[in-house]
Formats: structure tokens, sequence, C-alpha cells
């Protein structure tokens, strides 16, 4: 319908967005060379700006917008062009190509990041994704749930029979037996574990949805998303936006759907939980739907299930560029320092290891060594080198925010042979105080056959009350020593040293300048 | 443009003519109102978050609890050892 009289008007396109003035609140695709690369509400993703509306470019998009292109605004559920123009951007004369390092066509999706989209993916693309998708179905079945795809992947299956060409993901659902938010976590548990003992790699986004990645033909690495619901008083709860009056006859028995070609498991009534999902509207394509889930469900939601994850995007960001590499960097003057302390060190164990800088160096020492941390890909490099030279170092995943991860490894490395020595370098000083008593519930569980404990971090001087964050990037969390020795104290452990060091770490991530680093060494007698 | 307006507009609008309204009759006691109702929320979703601790004790505890009852120490350690390597 190309023909339609568009509703919108667009007065210009430059550097900054596309100004225009709307009709009425439509959903616009921005086309670059006749290629989708963005769309936006008219009137929800503008504001006002000389008089017209101004959507601005996403941010992630700014830096390929240097050159020439023909440039089109087409309302994307009737087709009418309300703009179609050869514009040039910045002071470059090429085409403009939205394009990833290895030239694959990228577009911003419907969370304002840019990815590449299923419109650009061939068959022999999608085919590894339909795999992996009957693959962790099959998984979840055998762990003992129902899981069918939900989100975006059942509203293309049951609207399109096919990905929606604006998507970049697939999700999976499922809906539990279970009644009691307590209940649908220990099954979450459960699931975690039945899918990691068939071989997977999963992250956890909360205690009831998490991530399975699957390992493709061609050795990439994909990730699919398994949301976790239950039925709570005639309600329908699905992470991480449903909260909303629904029938358990119209979720089971599981029905099918078709996605591209293949069949499926798929709610018994699919357009119930595509309204619920979506609204009403469901079946008008919006590739720029915007969740509104209300603060009611967002609150239920958030108290049984979320807040495990602080920081961890954070840091599983910073080490994103890095963690392939081997790291190059000297180790810390606290492993120095444990090393001249502890001549017979037999067993260390290195929490918040990072990039494991610290505790590859002890094991290429020949020292038996576990490092933990909760940024599982930052020791990539490290483990597949443990794997290649042999080395004494174990890299195990835990989170001062997992209270059960935290119990587990205490149980598992007081039960060491050898006598440990555990080392924090610059982990008090990163985490909370719910992670500062964690990290002591460890160390004592840890040490409970006698053993000590060194830790290094950033202290709140004298006469401060807080630390003030230099900045959005600053996740530096001094502590006053006095307060984490106590700490320590109260849990049995006698502090036999206490000092202030000169800040040596050369590390960018916790380069911070004229602040004091408090040392500390705790030990529990036999 | 002018035929769509914002919703949050209107809601500013009503929100500040609702509390309006209510300050003129309930006086002091709206201010004493909206912070017990802030002291609630918080303290239903701190009772919230008690299922995750509470899960996470029942599913170690579960997962120990056989092969500590069983006495054999090598049961024990594979369960702890299985339990951190699935986490």
């Amino acid at each position: 319908m190309p023909d339609q009289t568009p509703r919108t008007t667009v007065d210009r396109v430059d550097e900054v967005g596309v100004h225009l003035s709307a009709g009425e609140d439509l959903v616009v695709d921005v086309l670059f060379d006749g290629r989708r690369i963005w769309s936006f509400w008219t009137v929800r993703d503008t504001r006002l700006d000389g008089g017209v509306l101004l959507a601005e470019w996403p941010s992630m998009l700014k830096r390929f917008l240097k050159g020439t292109t023909r440039l089109s605004v087409v309302e994307h559920v009737t087709g009418a062009v309300a703009y179609d123009a050869e514009v040039r951007l910045g002071d470059r004369d090429e085409r403009i190509a939205v394009v990833d390092a290895t030239g694959r066509p990228l577009s911003i999706d419907k969370s304002n990041r840019i990815s590449t989209m299923f419109d650009t993916r061939d068959e022999e693309h999608v085919k590894p994704l339909l795999d992996s998708t009957e693959q962790v179905l099959a998984a979840l079945h055998d762990a003992g749930v129902e899981a069918f795809p939900a989100y975006g992947t059942l509203l293309g299956a049951i609207r399109e029979q096919n990905f929606i060409g604006h998507d970049n993901d697939v999700d999976l659902g499922y809906v539990s037996r279970h009644t009691h938010p307590l209940d649908v976590i220990r099954e979450s548990f459960r699931l975690q574990r039945a899918l990691r003992e068939q071989g997977y790699a999963v992250d956890r986004y909360s205690a009831a949805a998490f991530k399975v990645d699957v390992v493709e033909a061609d050795g990439g690495v994909r990730g699919l998303d398994v949301f976790g619901g239950y039925f709570l008083d005639g309600r329908l709860y699905l992470m991480g936006e449903i909260g909303t009056p629904f029938q358990e006859d119209w979720i089971f028995p599981l029905g099918t759907c078709t996605l591209a070609g293949r069949t499926l498991p798929a709610p018994a009534r699919p357009e119930k939980l595509l309204e619920a999902t979506y609204g009403p509207g469901w079946k008008v394509p919006d590739p720029a739907f915007h969740f509104e889930t209300p603060r009611t469900t967002y609150r239920r939601l958030n108290g049984w299930f979320r807040g495990g994850r602080a920081m961890r995007n954070e840091w599983d960001r910073r080490f994103s560029m890095l963690r392939e590499k081997l790291p190059t960097g000297k180790p810390s003057a606290l492993a120095h320092y444990v090393a001249e302390q502890e001549p017979d060190l037999a067993r260390l164990v290195d929490v918040g290891a990072g990039r494991a800088v610290d505790a590859l160096w002890f094991a290429r020492q020949g020292v038996p060594t576990l490092g933990l941390d909760f940024a599982w890909g930052a020791a990539n490099a490290v483990r597949r080198t443990v794997d290649a030279e042999g080395v004494p170092l174990e890299l195990g995943w835990m989170s001062l925010n997992e209270p059960r991860s935290v119990m587990a490894w205490g149980a598992r490395v007081a039960r060491f042979e050898e006598r440990p020595v555990l080392m924090a370098n610059h982990l008090l000083d990163a985490v909370d105080q719910l992670g500062v008593e964690s990290f002591v519930r460890f160390a004592r569980m840890s040490l409970s056959g006698g053993g000590r404990v060194y830790a290094d971090f950033y202290a709140l001087q004298a006469g401060e009350d807080r630390y003030v964050p230099q900045g959005r990037t600053d996740w530096i969390r001094p502590k006053r020593a006095e307060d984490v020795a106590d700490a320590l104290e109260r849990s049995g452990a006698d502090i036999v040293h206490s000092t202030q060091v000169e800040a040596t770490t050369t590390r960018r991530e916790f380069a911070v300048a004229d602040r004091p680093v408090a040392r500390l060494v705790g030990e529990w007698r036999k | 443009m002018a035929e769509v307006t914002s919703g949050g507009e209107r809601r500013g609008f009503k929100d500040r003519a609702v509390e309006r309204v209510a300050r003129a009759v309930a006086g002091d006691r709206l201010d004493e109102l909206q912070s017990r109702l802030e002291e609630l929320s918080a303290e239903v979703q701190e009772c919230r978050q008690l299922n995750i601790r509470l899960a996470e004790v029942t599913d170690l505890v579960e997962q120990l609890l056989l092969p500590m009852a069983a006495q054999d120490q090598e049961k024990i350690a594979a369960a702890v050892e299985k339990y951190t390597r699935t986490l």
C-alpha cells in the first residue's frame, strides 16, 4: 500500500535526527538505501524542538552516520512513505554502511541496542538457531518443565509462522506447576543444575529466568533466554513482564505452533498469552514496541525474583573486550605479599579473581589454586591456558549475592586436604555491605579448620563518612578498615596484621588516585 | 501534533489536582499517610525478598542432606563438588 497518504510529515533529516510533524502517534521505519535501520513512534519517542517534533538518532547509531544514503521514512503498518530523499550526514562522500566488523548488516532493536536482525539473516543462519531452539526445548522437557516459544518468538510463530524480521533473539517460556514463588525459584535452580549437567553454560538473570548458551555447528555461541512463570490466585506471572488474570487451560495442555517450518510446542491458547504480553493490538506489527509493565507486576516480579545480579552487567561489560586475551599484567602487590608471608603455601583461594592474573601466577608456581568470581567470562583466556598447560588451577563461579554459591564453595574449600590461604584483592571495595558479610561467611566456612585471609581494599579515610563516586563508571566502594576488621573478628578471626599500603595496582578498573589501600590479614586458629 | 497529548502531562495535572483536594480534606495526615505508605511498600518488598534467600538455603540443604545423612564421605564430597560445578 505504498500509495497511501502518510499521516507523518518529515520536515528535514540532519545529524541530530529526524524532524517531523505527526498527525497521530504512529510507528515509522527509517530506511537507509532501502534497508530498515531504526523504528520509532512519532509522538512517544520524540520531543518538541523548534516548533516540530524531533526523533534523535539513537546513540548506538551515531558513529555510523557519516556519509550519504537514500533515506526513507515509512509508516510501518500502511507502508505510506513520509520521506524519501538522498541525504548527506557529516562531511564524507561514501555511502553510509551500518554493518559490524565482518560486514553483517546491523539495525537498532526495540531496546535501542544495535545488532543483526532476522530480516538480514538467510536460511543457512536461521537453521542452526532453530536447531538450538529445539535442543533447549528438549533439554527443558527432560528437566521436567513444559517450555514453549514466548514473547517475540511466539508472536512471530503465531502471526507470521516465522521469526519477526525486526527481532534478534529467541525467547522461551514455561509455566511452573508450583504455586509459591519459593518453589518456583527452587525449580529454577534445579533446571539450571540439570542443564549444567547436560553440558550447557547457564547465565542466571533472576531467580526465575536464565540464558542457556548453545554452541552451534560453526563454533559460535548463541544465548537463548528462558523465562519462568507460575499461577497465583488466578493470575499468570511470567518473567519478566507479565502479571495478568489468566486461565490455566489457556496454557495447559500445550498445543503446537509453526516457526520457520518447524513444529514447536505452544500454549493451548497462544493468542491469549500474546494479548497479555502485547495488548489487543498484537496482530499489528510494531518494531518499536515498549513494554508498559504495570507497577504492581514490576514490584512483584522484582520482590520475588530479582536483585541477585547487582553489578554483574557492569563487570561483564568491562571485561567483554579483554576476556579472550590472555592477561599480560603483573601479579598484584597482595599476591606478592601473600607469597612472601606464606612460604609453605599449600593451597590458595583467590576470591574475586577477575581475569585470574594472580591465580594463574600462583598456579604456575605449582600452588594448587582456586579462583572464584561472578564474572565468569573474564577468565576465558586463562581457562583455555589451564587446559593447555595443565597447571593446577580451578576456576569456579561464585557470587557474593547468591548465598547458596557462597555456602557450597565454603563447604568445599573447608574439605580441602591442604590448609588453604584466602586472598581478596580489591574485592571488598567492589561490593556493598551484603557482599562484605557474604565474604566473611565464606572465609569463616572455608577456614573452619584454621587458616589466614588476606585482603587489600580502598579504605575510607579518617573523617570521611562516605565515598562519592567519581562519575558513572566509578564502581569503587571504599570501606572503613575497622568495619571490615570488626566483621572478621565477630566471625571468630583474629586480626594479625592491619596496615595501610601504597596503591600499586595498575589495573585500569581499579585505578583511583590518592586513595589509601587498607591491608588486613585475619586468622582463624584451629 | 497537538491532537496527541502525552499521557504523562495529563496524569501530572490530575495528580496535582487530587493532591490539592486530599490536602484540603486530610491536612497534615496526608504526609503521615504518604510516608506510612512508603514504609509499607518497602516492608512488603522485604518480605517478598525472603523467598530467594529461603529457596537458596532449601536448595542447598536438600542437595546435601541425603549424602550427609548416609554419612558416606565419598558421597558427601561428590554432592558438594557437583553443587559447585553446576552453579
